[in-house]
């Protein structure tokens, strides 16, 4: 029954299979332009979030599907949505000072650790620049 | 009456065949599974004061990710190609696409294992990764006994000691080590004898090493603080009223380790055996999201591997019978498809 319905829509799948390429292509490209942080957490879940779409309204064919898919569908999205949102508050947010052993405890030491490795880091860079000037 | 035509059965509900209802409240299902490890990953990370991002210390490959992607996207694309030939009674032509899919999909877990042997030799592994500096010198120490003890039960299975006391079977390769014209025990072969008086010197250097990078540790002085008892308490009366030893530093514990794996007898068992130190601050809570999200979704293109199975162990007698079951499966690969979506930017990218 439903491989007829699906019949009768042609959909160019090699098309969107392109999109879905393209879009994965450009994710790649986001992450090797180094750009500021939150611009390319942006846009990387935007083109994400297009390729989701391409793959659930044409490969899961639920553009030529009927409104029976909004029933199935708004109260996992809802449950899903509000998952992260109820956790936020308590976990995400840190409203309170963090006592994290990691940070806390250890703190001085991790700053003397990470000031010796970027000691470190900078020397292959100082024979960078020194390099052309021989 | 008889001779009457029943009146068509009627058909409740919503205009898609029971199959497919139950699929799509199946994969409603899935999406709030898969939500809640994303959205408790996204919370953990914002909550979190750091994350490691650097692919020296997270071993993340952005290359096999972005590989990976593709991969199931091309096989998204021919199960989709697949079910249309289903649907238009082409089911030899559906069958090269099926095999298609799956063969990409064995081709994804196998770039997964790739990019998990690489997690698992740099021991990237929850719960296993220093996160400060104090951790790193512990794990060390650690792994260093770990080896140690690997190395003197040598002595004890091959039949050169019969103790299982540690401090009597050092006493005992010492002797071995300290005698070369020594009589093997009762028992054992003359080469193997010569065997061990070969590695006795070696295996005692690396257990001293360790014992004094023990010790080093217990008292947290730094390694230039003599450890054998009547030196350290000379250098302790040498020391002014109020001074105390420098402490131990993770950089005195990394060169002790360069030095010790690149030794000529015992170095071979150091690299096998005590990991890079490096510490990496949030890095087990990292690995602990890594793995959960990337090995639940593994679990479920092995559970789309065994339904497109079904459908090719049907060869030649695949009919239409079988196109709502991969209209189904092709559904919940699709879905698995999805996740990897919003994994890779998430895992990889960002």
């Amino acid at each position: 029954m439903s491989h007829d319905d699906h019949a009768t829509h042609h959909v160019n799948y090699l098309a969107i299979f392109f999109v879905l390429c393209g879009c994965t292509a450009l994710s790649v490209v986001f992450d090797v332009l180094h750009m500021p942080k939150p611009v390319t957490i942006v846009l990387v879940l935007a083109v994400a979030c297009a390729k989701a779409m391409c793959v659930m309204m044409y490969f899961m064919h639920l553009k030529f599907e009927g409104n029976w898919k909004y029933v199935l569908l708004a109260p996992t999205t809802i449950l899903s949505i509000g998952l992260p949102l109820a956790l936020f508050p308590d976990i995400g947010r840190s409203y309170y000072i963090s006592v994290a052993p990691q940070t806390g405890v250890w703190a001085p030491e991790i700053s003397d650790f990470e000031s010796h490795e970027a000691s470190h880091a900078e020397v292959p860079a100082a024979e960078a620049e020194a390099a052309p000037a021989e | 009456m008889s001779h009457t035509a029943a009146p068509p059965a009627l058909k409740m509900g919503i205009p898609i065949p029971n199959s497919k209802l139950g699929l799509w409240l199946f994969l409603g299902t899935e999406i709030m599974f898969f939500t809640a490890f994303i959205g408790s990953y996204i919370v953990l990370r914002l909550g979190s004061q750091g994350w490691p991002v650097d692919p020296k210390d997270t071993h993340i490959n952005v290359l096999l990710g972005g590989v990976n992607t593709f991969v199931l996207i091309v096989s998204s694309y021919l199960v989709v190609v697949a079910h249309e030939a289903m649907a238009q009674k082409n089911f030899g032509k559906a069958r090269t696409y099926l095999t298609g899919t799956m063969i990409l999909a064995f081709l994804f877990l196998g770039i997964k294992s790739v990019e998990y042997l690489g997690k698992i030799q740099h021991d990237i592994v929850p719960g296993h990764i220093a996160e400060t500096p104090t951790q790193a010198i512990s794990k060390v120490s650690r792994e260093m006994e770990v080896v140690v003890r690997k190395r003197f039960r040598e002595y004890t299975d091959g039949g050169a000691v019969v103790t299982e006391r540690p401090n009597d079977i050092v006493n005992v390769v010492n002797l071995i080590a300290a005698i070369p014209d020594g009589k093997p025990p009762e028992g054992m072969p003359d080469y193997v004898f010569r065997e061990y008086q070969a590695t006795a010197p070696g295996d005692l250097e690396l257990f001293r090493k360790w014992m004094n990078l023990h010790q080093h540790i217990v008292a947290n002085v730094s390694l230039t603080v003599p450890a054998l008892p009547a030196e350290y308490l000379a250098a302790r009366e040498s020391l002014k009223q109020g001074d105390k030893f420098p402490e131990l530093k993770y950089e005195e514990v990394k060169d002790l380790l360069k030095e010790m794996k690149a030794n000529e007898q015992y170095g071979s068992y150091v690299s096998a055996g005590v990991f890079d130190p490096h510490p990496i601050v949030y890095g087990n809570i990292f690995a602990s999201c890594y793995f959960l999200m990337t090995g639940f979704h593994a679990i479920h293109v092995i559970v789309g591997m065994i339904l497109f199975a079904v459908v090719l162990k049907q060869g030649s007698g695949l009919d239409e019978k079988w196109t709502d079951f991969l209209e189904n499966s092709g559904l919940y690969w699709h879905f698995v498809d999805l996740v990897w979506i919003f994994l890779f930017p998430m895992l990889y990218i960002i």
